[in-house]
């Protein structure tokens, strides 16, 4: 176990771990939820399955779609599998192609990927589709600021705005941790996940065709590989997000400061860990809040802007 | 890029986030549309206070706070809500205990409005450069924008439940300024400043009654027009 793996071997580890270790932290989520309301709920490789179905299936498109609606799933997850390389996912040293972009670099992939998927849905000129391409952009843009806020905050803390940076930060004394800017970013960077990701506060997640979709509504045309891409994209991104809440701003533990196999291997099963209880915690929320009406959720992310706001004022006293 | 901004310590960065977190439900305070809620809310708020000086009496060695601490718990987290939940019990169980429709703007600008004023309470109070040994500056930075933003809530509110609410939370951000800029005080000073709370309470008690009686609502628009 003392065998040294090379650079690029772990930086592809990274994007592979996000890559497959995705649906697999979406199926704990559904089962769990389901338990909790009572059900059995389906098997944790559920989600892994229904990727296998759906790219073994034909692929339609509506007439008059253009190549971008069958382009839009592939520059998605395209974009998904970039960050991975970006953020601290197994390791505590950065990685050489980890400053290829900073955490807005990071954002601006997210946001393309976001903004591809929306203009397919657009090109369907299916009424559900443009709906929840609309909604999500509308709610985008009131989101995006809050994440400009967290990452104000994560500049003001460490001087850079580097992800690596932050997560060293938080590790190097228990005064980072409890420091109200710290806190009021990590949760007001949760609120924007659970809103991201819809969860919710802001969206069901059970994949009923309903007035209030947003998120779940976009790929409503697509079918076949392409609408596997896109469910394995949102996948994609629940996890990179919680990666980025957990290896950046919570619990950035467990992960590998050598280039060691055994540390390595401890790293990817830390990190599924650590998105499993993430996992447990929004199917807790799932469960017990009820979902919002689409004109409160400004509401909601007022409030996450609030405490990305805060955070950055209690720093500029310099007592933050 | 600046030099990042130092960590100020485990105990600093403790009663800076207890200090944040009653901004923070001060706030929820702000937006709260159910008159039961925002009383909970009030409660935690002042269970936020008892908490913090504990911190500090038990970090500082300052034995008089814990009493300190203890009654002001007994007074703000049980009596006074009960009180206050009471009296509104007696203005009439018909009458919805909502005061949703009291906003005088919108929520969103509201709160928006309300990140203003705690902003400029923020900057003035730090502008001041009070040191305290006790406790840190930020906490007084933040009671100074807490007491802007209760301010701010009875003056957005329209009904005087609220506006009691908003003023008996203005007490608690006083508080808070108190115990970092003055935590040294005989304890027989600050248990009669925790006192005055009951004359507010006496006062908007007999506030809430009286209004209720002529008015048969809680609302205080009625209250703009002239009558002869």
């Amino acid at each position: 176990m003392s065998a040294a793996l090379p650079i690029p071997v772990i930086q592809l580890l990274q994007v592979l771990t996000v890559a497959v270790a995705a649906p697999g932290v979406t199926g704990v989520i559904a089962r769990m939820e389901a338990r909790l309301q009572g059900r059995a709920g389906p098997r944790v490789a559920q989600p892994y399955y229904d990727l296998a179905k759906l790219f073994r299936k034909e692929a339609l498109a509506p007439e008059g779609a253009s190549w971008f609606f069958l382009a839009a799933p592939v520059v998605a997850v395209a974009a998904y599998l970039t960050v991975p390389l970006l953020i601290p996912v197994l390791t505590t040293y950065g990685l050489p192609l980890g400053y290829m972009g900073d955490i807005l670099g990071g954002g601006f992939m997210l946001s393309l990927a976001s903004f591809v998927v929306a203009t397919a849905a657009l090109e369907t000129g299916s009424p559900y589709a443009q709906l929840g391409a609309s909604r999500a952009k509308t709610f985008s843009a009131i989101t995006e600021p809050v994440v400009l806020f967290v990452v104000f905050t994560v500049a003001l803390l460490t001087g850079t705005d580097l992800p690596y940076a932050l997560a060293a930060t938080v590790r190097s004394s228990a005064g980072q941790i409890v420091r109200p800017a710290h806190l009021l970013a990590s949760a007001a960077l949760f609120m924007v996940i659970l809103a991201e990701t819809g969860r919710i506060p802001v969206e069901t997640h059970g994949g009923t065709n309903e007035f209030g979709m947003i998120d779940e509504a976009r790929p409503f045309e697509h079918s076949g590989p392409y609408f596997a891409l896109l469910t394995w994209g949102g996948e994609l991104k629940q996890l990179i997000l919680y990666t980025i809440l957990i290896n950046v701003f919570v619990s950035p533990w467990g992960l590998a400061s050598t280039q060691q196999v055994g540390a390595v291997l401890l790293a990817i099963v830390a990190l599924v860990a650590k998105a499993t209880v993430v996992g447990a915690v929004v199917a807790v929320i799932d469960n017990s809040f009820a979902k919002l009406r689409l004109f409160k959720i400004t509401e909601f992310v007022a409030g996450a802007f609030l405490l990305a706001v805060l955070g950055v004022f209690t720093l500029y006293l310099g007592g933050g | 890029m600046a030099d990042p901004v130092q960590a100020p310590g485990v105990y600093a960065g403790v009663a800076n986030v207890i200090a944040a977190l009653m901004l923070l439900l001060e706030f929820g305070m702000l937006r709260q549309a159910l008159i039961r809620d925002q009383i909970r809310l009030y409660a935690a708020q002042s269970a936020l206070i008892s908490v913090l000086a504990i911190v500090i009496a038990a970090d500082r060695g300052l034995p008089d706070l814990y009493a300190l601490a203890g009654l002001s718990a007994a007074l703000k987290v049980v009596a006074v809500p009960l009180v206050v939940r009471r009296l509104l019990g007696r203005t009439g169980r018909d009458e919805a205990p909502g005061v949703a429709g009291s906003y005088t703007l919108g929520v969103a600008n509201t709160v928006l409005g309300s990140i203003g004023l705690a902003a400029l309470g923020f900057f003035c109070f730090a502008a001041l450069g009070i040191n305290s040994p006790v406790a840190p500056e930020t906490a007084l930075a933040i009671a100074g924008g807490m007491v802007l933003v209760a301010f701010g809530l009875m003056i957005v509110r329209r009904d005087v439940a609220s506006q009691a609410i908003g003023f008996f939370s203005l007490e608690n951000a006083i508080s808070l300024a108190a115990l970092v800029v003055a935590a040294g005080l005989p304890l027989i000073l600050e248990t009669a400043f925790l006192f005055d709370l009951l004359v507010a309470v006496v006062v908007f008690g007999m506030l809430i009654r009286a209004h209720h009686a002529r008015e048969e609502s809680l609302s205080t628009a009625d209250l703009t027009r002239l009558r002869g």
